[in-house]
């Protein structure tokens, strides 16, 4: 099956700076593809370079199949693309902005006031569409950001970190969108320095720092490349010098660490179904009081591939 | 691809009518002429000046407009004093008191009515006694009318866009028939020097089309900031779309400005610039040399403000050495020499020769200058063609 989306070797150099090196994917039709990293790891710069903004220092795109270097028009037309800053006039209403666009983007004026209707239903705008732009919220000009991306139906819809500085209410209301679109059969490329969004909404994710794509895969596979080990953190009551060197001796222990006069943490195997052979094991010395088990997430990938959190 | 670009040009129209540089184009231009004309053949005699009843039973956008544009032009300072009244009524008493020298009325609903297209009619009482606020509030009325026809005409291309030719002209006879009109049969500064009038005037005009085209190419870094260039740009359309969708619309501006100077000249003071086909002949090959500057300016300069300031600078300099600010024969010798790279130069030469020549005057006679601001438009357009490829544009 031909790809909606694939790069190879896309590399941009501004000076002395490597903005992208390297960098290739490609996402199925109908498959949620995750870029994930921090700031000024390439998101963006890789992003243009997708949607013929940039011109790549070397690399290739295609586009469904088509080469956007050398039929660029009808490689786009397949591309809906989703800015990171609101790009939108200000002083049109929200409709104005989406009839815009679509006449624009070469839509049949016959069908464009019906699908304008069926965009502004889809991220639930239609109650204010006849509003100035400029008095809606964050959270509306967001979703109308998106909106603009989707009146030709593009085979492949990219968003720049369309959530950041979002309220909590309107950023679920965007992926909740988002995963209908993909449940309807869309591509979707998302980017985000945001770990749980990717988690939720991606099928497959790469993970980009300093330009280059360190790691790819499925969640599962990426979280599998820190090993299966879980950590669990347990406070207790009691003697606890002789729980602890109990617990170290329970099967399927890997390492444990005093953390504090109460507390103590184990590396464990299975830790979720190692609690209650924990439990039994410091009967007699101690009680457990609470536990914690943290599995391995993307977080910790991230951590342990690039060695620094995502937030900074 | 002429659809996109049709698309592109009717919003930047009707963002150029929202934010006033119409009017500014179309009334400031012509109240400065009839001012300076009238301080400039009032010679020895004490300072003009003149009273302008002002009925604001509208209270919408475009009085407040006029308004401001006449009270922040610097030309009219000192000389022409706005005084609101509250009712036609009273701007009769006070005209036949000699209070006011003129009044202009805005009836109610003027904005809306315009805005929605349907046109509207502004009232303007005049007094034989004074004769210098007739043609100062005739100027602004006049001015308003063609702003009206404009916007009545933009509201239905904007709202029908992507219109077929055929429909477009039909709607332009249509609006432009029904307009408010507005004659000054009465001419109280014409005749006195027509030479100095005609040279103003065309000074004037060209100065203004550098400002009125480079604010289309001032929108264009302006759309970049918003980002709705790379929006644009990241759809399914040719590269030239959003540059030439821009400079469409600014190019027709700028030759509507440089024709209402040169209208206003002829009219407000009964001038002629001579030969009517040579002479629009000219001022369009100005105004596609001024487009083509501004461009290049728009093309190798990062943000709008920037290109204000260059744009700014760049017109005033050619201007002022192409004799549209002070007449080139005042110029010591050394600088009449700089007027020859300058479009002002030409435009001015050429002028200066079709009003002298009167009847005699003809296209062949100018076609020289001409070719000379069409190489400057050419070399300067290839610039900035070259510069957006390399900026702006895939
Ligand atoms: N126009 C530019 N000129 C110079 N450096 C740039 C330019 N654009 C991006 N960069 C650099 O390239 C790197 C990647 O930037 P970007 O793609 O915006 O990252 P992200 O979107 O992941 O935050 C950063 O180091 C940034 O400083
Ligand atoms: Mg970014």
């Amino acid at each position: 099956m031909t790809a909606t989306l694939a790069c190879e070797g896309l590399r941009k150099r501004y000076g002395d700076v490597t903005a992208v090196e390297d960098v290739g994917f490609s996402i199925a039709p109908g498959q949620a593809y995750g870029l994930l990293g921090p700031n000024g790891a390439g998101k963006t710069t890789t992003i243009s370079m997708l949607v013929g903004l940039l011109r790549p220092d070397a690399g290739t795109v295609l586009v469904g199949g088509t080469d956007l270097a050398a039929d660029p028009r009808r490689a786009k037309a397949r591309i809906g693309y989703v800015p990171q800053e609101i790009a939108l006039y200000p002083e049109l209403t929200g409709r104005e902005n989406l009839r815009f666009f679509g006449r624009l983007f070469g839509l049949a004026r016959r069908g464009l006031a019906g699908r304008i209707e069926e965009v502004l239903d889809l991220i639930g705008l239609s109650d204010r569409a006849d509003g100035r732009l400029d008095t809606y919220s964050g959270g509306m000009r967001r979703r109308i950001n998106i909106g603009a991306a989707l009146l030709h139906r593009p085979d492949v819809l990219i968003l720049d970190e369309p959530t950041v500085g979002v309220d909590p209410q309107s950023r679920k209301a965007i992926l909740d969108g988002l995963e209908l679109l993909v449940g309807d059969g869309m591509s979707l490329l998302y980017t985000s320095h945001y770990m749980e969004e990717v988690e939720r909404v991606c099928d497959r994710v790469a993970i980009i720092d300093h330009g280059r794509i360190i790691a790819e895969g499925t969640r599962r596979e990426l979280i599998a490349m820190v090993g299966s080990a879980d950590k669990i953190e347990l406070v207790l009551d009691g003697d606890v010098e002789a729980a602890y060197a109990k617990l170290r001796t329970v099967e399927g222990v890997i390492e444990a660490a005093r953390t504090g006069a109460e507390s103590v943490r184990l590396i464990a195997e299975g830790g979720r179904y190692l609690l209650p052979a924990l439990i039994s094991a410091v009967e007699g010395s101690a009680t457990v009081t609470a536990t914690q088990v943290i599995e391995p997430d993307l977080e910790a990938t991230f951590l342990h591939l690039t060695g620094t959190s995502l937030r900074d | 691809m002429w659809r996109a670009m049709l698309t592109v040009s009717a919003l930047e129209l009707r963002t150029r009518l929202r934010d006033g540089t119409a009017i500014v184009i179309a009334v400031i231009v012509p109240v400065t002429l009839a001012t300076l004309f009238g301080l400039a053949l009032g010679g020895d005699d004490p300072p003009l000046r003149a009273t302008v009843g002002f009925v604001d039973l509208d209270h919408g956008e475009f009085p407040a407009s006029v308004r401001r544009e006449v009270l922040a032009s610097e030309e009219l300072k000192g000389a022409v004093t706005l005084r609101d009244l509250p009712g036609e009524e009273q701007a009769r008493r006070a005209l036949d008191a000699g209070e006011i020298g003129s009044a202009i009325v805005f009836p109610a609903g003027f904005s809306q009515s315009v805005g929605a297209g349907r046109g509207g009619d502004v009232a303007v009482l005049t007094s034989p006694e004074s004769p210098l606020a007739g043609v100062v509030a005739g100027a602004v009325v006049d001015r308003i009318s063609a702003v009206v026809d404009a916007r009545t005409l933009a509201v239905h291309a904007v709202l029908l866009a992507g219109v077929p030719g055929e429909r477009v002209k039909e709607l332009v006879e249509r609006n432009g028939a029904a307009g408010p009109a507005l004659t000054l049969a009465e001419d109280p500064l014409s005749g006195g020097k027509v030479d100095l009038s005609v040279y103003y005037g065309s000074g004037m005009a060209a100065l203004f089309a550098f400002f009125v085209v480079g604010a289309s190419f001032r929108g264009l870094l302006t759309e970049r900031k918003l980002g709705t260039l790379d929006r644009i740009r990241a759809g399914p359309v040719a590269a030239w779309v959003p540059v030439a969708g821009k400079g469409v619309v600014g190019f027709g501006l700028g030759v509507v400005s440089v024709c209402v100077c040169w209208a206003s000249s002829t009219l407000i003071f009964g001038t002629t610039w001579g030969d009517p086909v040579a002479v629009f002949a000219v001022l369009v090959a100005h105004v596609l040399a001024a487009a083509a500057i501004t461009m290049l300016v728009a093309s190798r300069v990062r943000t709008d403000a920037q290109a204000d300031g260059v744009i700014m600078v760049v017109s005033f300099v050619a201007a002022f050495f192409g004799g549209s600010l002070v007449p080139l024969y005042d110029l010591p010798e050394p600088l009449r020499a700089v007027a020859l790279l300058t479009p002002n130069g030409w435009t001015s030469t050429a002028l200066t020769e079709l009003a002298g020549a009167g009847a005699a005057g003809s296209v062949g006679a100018v076609a020289g200058p001409i070719g000379v601001l069409c190489a400057i438009a050419l070399a300067a357009g290839g610039t900035a063609v070259a510069g957006f490829r390399k900026g702006l544009l895939l």
